[in-house]
């Protein structure tokens, strides 16, 4: 296992080290055509530390091998078939994604505070534990709002109204507060 | 002298004065407790109420917030894996093993007694030490910064866990993200976006990386477990335990108090070297970070002890070491007092004052720690099924408040999937943690010094100071080197040995 272990995490490492120093760096660093004195350009530290990563990485994956050898029933499954085997699991986290990225987009047209109900309740319903039902919607539609009122009261925040809603709920919880 | 002492200390006793240390103190523990809820925050917001108040009690009432809420970032770091402040990042490496092992009230103790304890000893070398150390941080420049990042840096071998590489990989992806954002000569790096050119807060990649994992664990594992809550278990700490921990109380304190009277350091680098130190010292090195109370020890008195000696280059100099005392900086000129040499000629009173308010507020940290500590034990009772996604609303909320930016709740989620990705591969998140945060200043001050030395190298070796570093770092290279080696040697012998048997 633990070779399987190493042996991906060298290879993704190398993957994304390679794509810092050869694709990344050389778009998305700009050298400023004047440096006053001397002073090191802005892509000399991302540049040691992406050579460092992609070394270690490398050697991450060079160092399964010997241990592979040793072993042969750790040698390192395919991909493919690990991801047959983990079927459940990988849908699963695929749907924690697709939750995270349902907020993070999702969020500036339902508002801030439905939004975070919302994904509070879907990730009571993803844990798959449902013997405190009353607990988990209660929880759901309570706690986002309690934190709402402190957070506006306290640190006067402004959260985000929602384009479908602008004004109305925003509203309403604004005169909540109010009459708190 | 003693007429003035005696005369401070009858202008500091009054209730007013203990009043506002209390709720000071109060108050920023159960901020820091909050993830996403700061010490500067807590400091900003009580600043306009400090108008109304006379000069030594609005500046009491800030430093009790300021201690508080360092000491309150250690409560969440321990019992719900969220350091509620960036200087308990590293309480989190071993007090939340403890109190997954039914140890988080222990770890809670020992959290409080060596804060207190390095909070006090930051606050006598406030009164005895201000003006030496002050001098002495002065002499501290980009070089010899440079010279103690590096050493603080070598830590990343020592807690990389199984394997050596796979720590410095997450060292790496930690500097590298550090790097994200405008560079101290105004070029941007690595800004995909708008949100980006701003560099990502260390507050959501803090949480994101510890606090969210758990949670996309359970949900995409469900392991059985999932629905018991934490065991508090045993509460009490023993005698024999603190004892264990006493060294490395007394080394973090006065590391704590050494680097945080140099400006620009701050209690969280205080923390993490006087951890480093301890795991390179203690006969428990081994175990820090599976839950070893000598690491909570270590980590919270170096940041308790930084916070007092924060002061001292702002009163004795008038250098606002880091965010907070620059808000303190302007508490004070608000109330009519300019830090630096002259107040400690025309307003000595007020300076002597301000030192004896100073040392009460350690034991005013003692009781507002215990007893909040306690009602906060109350969330280990809590099932995970609960507590988890809660925790992650909490802190999409706390991270929102920084700074009313969407982009950094996206950080917080982005940092979760990363750090959940970096557990299923066996990478240490600890040394990610430890680069994030060192690796700008790290980087800065290599800059500043080459562009002042116009490239010269022999920058980094004209101080003893630097020298004293240096020699450090390679003896600590050469070391692990060494044990590596000889890792490897008896592995190979293993093998080799089994190999002969079969």
């Amino acid at each position: 296992m633990n070779q399987n272990r190493d042996f991906y995490a060298g290879l993704l490492a190398t993957a994304f080290f390679a794509i810092v120093l050869f694709v990344l760096i050389p778009i998305y660093v700009k050298v400023p055509s004047f440096i006053p004195g001397f002073a090191p350009p802005p892509d000399m530290w991302p540049r040691v530390v992406a050579i460092i990563g992609l070394v270690m990485g490398i050697l991450a994956v060079v160092l399964t091998f010997p241990k592979m050898r040793e072993a042969s029933r750790q040698q390192v499954t395919g991909l493919g078939s690990r991801i047959i085997s983990h079927k459940t699991l990988i849908a699963r986290f695929v749907a924690v994604l697709i939750v995270f990225a349902a907020f993070v987009f999702g969020m500036p047209m339902v508002g801030f505070v439905p939004a975070t109900i919302l994904m509070l309740g879907v990730l009571f319903v993803m844990t798959g534990n449902f013997d405190r039902k009353f607990w988990m919607i209660g929880l759901a539609l309570v706690f986002p709002v309690l934190l709402y009122l402190l957070f506006t009261e306290v640190t006067h925040t402004p959260f985000p109204e929602g384009m479908l809603f602008s004004g109305r709920l925003s509203g309403s919880l604004s005169d909540l507060v109010t009459l708190i | 002298m003693w007429n003035e002492l005696l005369y401070a200390f009858d202008a500091v006793a009054t209730l007013p004065n203990f009043l506002a240390m209390f709720a000071g103190i109060w108050a920023g523990v159960i901020i820091g407790a909050i993830p996403g809820m700061t010490g500067t925050m807590a400091v900003t917001l009580a600043l306009p109420f400090t108008f109304y108040l006379p000069p030594v009690t609005s500046i009491l009432l800030l430093v009790a917030l300021y201690k508080g809420s360092t000491y309150g970032g250690s409560i969440s770091a321990i019992l719900i894996k969220t350091p509620g402040t960036a200087s308990a990042a590293c309480t989190v490496l071993d007090g939340y093993p403890l109190a997954r092992a039914g140890k988080g009230g222990k770890a809670l103790n020992m959290a409080l007694i060596s804060s207190c304890i390095g909070d006090f000893i930051s606050n006598i070398s406030l009164f005895f030490l201000a003006i030496p150390l002050a001098a002495f941080a002065l002499r501290i420049g980009p070089p010899e910064f440079f010279m103690l990042m590096a050493f603080s840096l070598t830590i990343v071998a020592s807690i990389s866990g199984r394997s050596l590489v796979l720590g410095i990989i997450s060292a790496c992806l930690g500097l590298l993200l550090a790097t994200v954002g405008e560079d101290i000569y105004g070029s941007y790096r690595f800004a995909l976006s708008e949100d980006m050119k701003s560099g990502l807060g260390m507050v959501p990649v803090l949480i994101g990386l510890f606090a969210l994992p758990e949670l996309i664990k359970m949900v995409v594992f469900r392991p059985e477990e999932n629905n018991a809550a934490l065991k508090l278990g045993d509460n009490r700490l023993t005698l024999s335990e603190f004892r264990g921990s006493i060294k490395s109380i007394c080394r973090g304190s006065l590391i704590g108090v050494v680097l945080g009277a140099i400006p620009g350091i701050g209690p969280s680098t205080a923390a993490f070297f006087s951890y480093s130190e301890a795991r390179r010292t203690s006969k428990n090195g081994d175990k820090f970070g599976e839950g070893e109370l000598e690491g909570v020890a270590a980590s919270e008195s170096a940041n308790n002890g930084a916070c007092g000696a924060t002061m001292i280059p702002l009163m004795a100099l008038g250098v606002p070491g880091d965010v907070i005392t620059g808000v303190m900086l302007g508490a004070f000129m608000i109330h009519g007092l300019t830090p630096g040499p002259l107040l400690f000629q025309n307003n000595i009173g007020e300076v002597y004052a301000l030192f004896i308010g100073i040392l009460f507020s350690s034991v005013f940290l003692f009781i507002a720690g215990k007893v909040t500590a306690n009602a906060f034990t109350k969330i280990s009772r809590i099932p995970q099924t609960l507590l988890l996604p809660c925790i992650l609303i909490l802190c999409v909320y706390g991270i929102y408040s920084i700074g009313a930016s969407p982009f950094d709740v996206t950080v917080l989620l982005v940092m979760g999937v990363v750090g959940f990705l970096m557990m299923l591969l066996n990478i240490p998140a600890a040394p990610f943690l430890i680069a994030f945060i060192l690796g700008p200043m790290f980087e800065d001050n290599m800059r500043r010094s080459l562009a002042i030395s116009r490239g010269d190298l022999g920058v980094f070796f004209q101080s003893w100071i630097s020298w004293g570093f240096f020699v450090l770092t390679v003896l600590f290279v050469v070391l692990t080197i060494r044990r590596e080696w000889k890792k490897w040697r008896e592995k190979r012998d293993v093998a080799n040995n089994a190999t002969s048997a079969s």
